[in-house]
């Protein structure tokens, strides 16, 4: 039996719609609202019926050919999980360190994951850019950017 | 209207508005010559920027933005024939081959004129068309504009592709159920929070945007390892005349009027779009040739260039159309501009026309600009721009990465915000090896709650019968097309499949008698 990424794709939105349609039923609604043509229950439980009719319909009707399986050899996603746990690094070290360090060590990290070593290049590249931007939003858009809570604790706001 | 068309052009010409336009169009033209990126995700990097300005000014912006990504588009198609974008891929097949003939200075050129020529064409349908259409929307109704959305949406999946209906269509839902998350705008209930206090105001649609069209197109190279790939230096001695013959334009002008036309009304059609019409009209013109022009097709014919790249522009002023007149977008970018334009507070539809005409008309007007700017400031400058292709990928993903993030970033100052763009990008990015399309999915989450306003409205009224939807013959007859878009493609699919089968058992049956 051959499984093509029609019937993974169909049966991951049959498993969400019931999913969705389930957690509907937690909506809180208004006294009386049982007898009211439309709630906030309305439009989730139609979407939860028709998400789930569609995707059947779509696991019935897959075609089962070869070439329509799902590949994943050709794919480099060591590199893209490295790149990504990078942007979550990025988005806790902005509250931690501040933006313009975590900018200049967020694009140096970037830089080195996709395979640029040279470190004169690692450096004249992130640094005036963090800087340069630091620059146009602080100075010239005058937005607050908060100074990084560790600078804070350590020496005082 | 003459009125409108003053107050249109008053904004237009305002030199911050100007500067808009001639900023947008570099911008665009830049980042839509980068393989992989296009028209949705230069507009949508831009979402943050025009936060900031005033809302002409910043749909003029993105107007810019989207005509700029177009040309770019074609331009990295004729140079190193990897088109930025689906709209002008069909760009490729003659301007490369040009190009490889030491003619791309002709194909760019040529590319740059039928590409204002469309865009010209369209501009001016749009003036007439479009408030046109806006008061005869005027008399519309709740019930007539649920319908509407629901023809928009099944629109966008009919003309999805062969195949990807079903697929398109699960997208749409998709998307209405991530416009469900958050607080219920009737009721005031919390809805799919799981008691989280920032999904209370809901997915934003900026993070939605910036997560699928940004953050996952750059992954997405990195992850098919395009990243290593070195750009293929273009050697600009080798650029050729910019000039085209006498006889040559004679050769393109009706293929460039034609296909203007013929762009625009494709582009009309909520879903159609850019590359619908670029496809259609590179077979319209094969069809229409000689036998002896048919042969140059695909080996640098000029007609072949002149075709798509006419009618990409004119759909893309066309797709316009049932934006503002009907606040129903007709492709993925103008989902991401309606977006923009309901987080400005301005409701697109046909009061747009009465409420905002400065908006209006100067979106209309800038159009305008935009496509001359790409004349006479883009085309001569295209050198130059194309060696900023040489910026090495390693350097340039990280800041693309930077400016998608930090947009999304500096409009909320909650860094939770960042975190979720990852869980979707993740999402986006397995739904992307799955094959399902994105644009549904935002289009289905931007008109998610409108429609749901509409519907709760028009059941109200009839007291809980569905009845509104055959009662008004507007409404039927909007839900009657809405149906027939997406039924008919995949029954005369399934009609030519059986005919095929029946013919090719006709033919094994005389084979052996």
């Amino acid at each position: 039996m051959i499984i093509t990424k029609d019937h993974i794709g169909g049966m991951g939105f049959l498993l969400l719609s019931a999913f969705y349609g389930f957690y509907a039923g937690d909506i809180p609604l208004l006294p009386g609202d049982e007898f009211e043509p439309f709630h906030a229950r309305t439009v989730p439980y139609a979407l939860a019926i028709l998400g789930g009719l569609i995707s059947l319909a779509l696991l019935l009707t897959a075609e089962r050919k070869a070439e329509k399986r799902l590949r994943l050899n050709n794919y480099d996603f060591a590199l893209v999980a490295k790149l990504l746990v990078l942007i979550v690094i990025f988005g806790l070290a902005l509250e931690w360190i501040g933006f313009l360090l975590a900018t200049v060590l967020f694009l140096i990290a970037g830089f080195w994951l996709l395979g640029e070593r040279r470190i004169k290049m690692l450096l004249m590249v992130s640094v005036p850019f963090a800087v340069g931007i630091w620059f146009i939003l602080a100075k010239l858009l005058d937005i607050y950017l908060a100074p990084g809570q560790l600078f804070v604790q350590l020496f005082g706001g | 209207m003459l009125d409108g068309i003053f107050t249109g052009l008053s904004t237009a010409v305002m030199p911050f508005n100007l500067l808009m336009v001639v900023v947008g169009c570099f911008a665009g033209t830049f980042i839509g010559m980068l393989p992989g990126l296009g028209p949705i995700s230069a507009v949508a990097l831009m979402i943050p920027i025009t936060y900031g300005l005033d809302p002409s000014s910043g749909i003029i912006l993105m107007a810019g933005v989207y005509y700029g990504a177009v040309f770019g588009g074609s331009t990295s198609s004729i140079l190193i024939n990897a088109p930025g974008c689906a709209s002008t891929v069909v760009t490729a097949f003659d301007g490369y081959p040009l190009a490889q003939q030491n003619q791309a200075g002709k194909a760019l050129a040529l590319a740059a004129y039928s590409s204002f020529t469309g865009g010209t064409v369209g501009a001016l349908a749009l003036l007439f068309a479009a408030p046109a259409l806006a008061k005869v929307s005027l008399s519309f109704q709740s019930t007539d504009y649920f319908a509407l959305m629901i023809l928009g949406l099944t629109a966008v999946a009919a003309f999805s592709g062969k195949g990807q209906v079903l697929k398109a269509l699960l997208m749409t839902v998709f998307g209405l159920m991530i416009a469900t998350v958050g607080t219920d705008t009737t009721s005031g209930a919390t809805r799919f929070t799981f008691g989280s206090i920032d999904l209370i105001d809901g997915v934003s649609f900026l993070l939605l945007a910036m997560a699928t069209f940004a953050l996952t197109e750059v992954v997405m190279t990195v992850l098919k390892g395009e990243h290593r790939e070195e750009e293929e230096q273009v050697d600009m001695s080798k650029l050729g005349s910019m000039k085209l013959s006498k006889e040559e334009i004679k050769e393109v002008a009706p293929t460039i009027g034609r296909s203007s036309v013929f762009g625009f009304l494709v582009g009309v059609l909520p879903g159609a779009g850019a590359t619908i019409a670029s496809f259609l009209a590179y077979g319209l013109e094969r069809n229409l040739a000689s036998a002896k022009e048919k042969l140059k097709f695909g080996k640098g014919s000029l007609r072949g260039l002149a075709a798509p790249e006419s009618a990409n522009n004119a759909a893309s002023t066309g797709s316009f159309v049932p934006l503002l007149t009907l606040g129903i977008p007709g492709s993925g970018t103008t989902a991401i501009m309606l977006g923009a334009l309901i987080a400005y507070g301005i409701q697109p539809g046909p009061r747009l026309f009465l409420d905002h005409p400065d908006v209006f008309w100067s979106v209309i007007i800038s159009m305008y600009f935009g496509n001359l700017v790409l004349l006479i400031l883009n085309l001569p400058l295209i050198p130059y721009i194309s060696k900023l292709l040489v910026i090495p990928r390693p350097i340039l993903i990280p800041m693309i990465l930077f400016f998608s993030i930090t947009g999304v970033y500096l409009v909320s100052f909650n860094t939770f915000d960042i975190q979720m763009m990852v869980v979707i990008t993740v999402i986006a990015i397995f739904l992307k090896l799955l094959e399902f399309p994105m644009a549904p999915m935002l289009l289905g989450y931007i008109l998610g709650g409108l429609m749901e306003t509409n519907l709760s409205r028009a059941l109200v009224i009839s007291d809980g019968s569905l009845a509104f939807l055959w009662e008004r013959p507007l409404t039927l007859a909007i839900i009657s097309i809405a149906v027939i878009v997406l039924v008919v493609p995949p029954l005369l699919d399934l009609l030519r499949n059986r005919n095929r089968t029946r013919g090719a058992e006709v033919a094994v049956n005389e084979g052996e008698g």
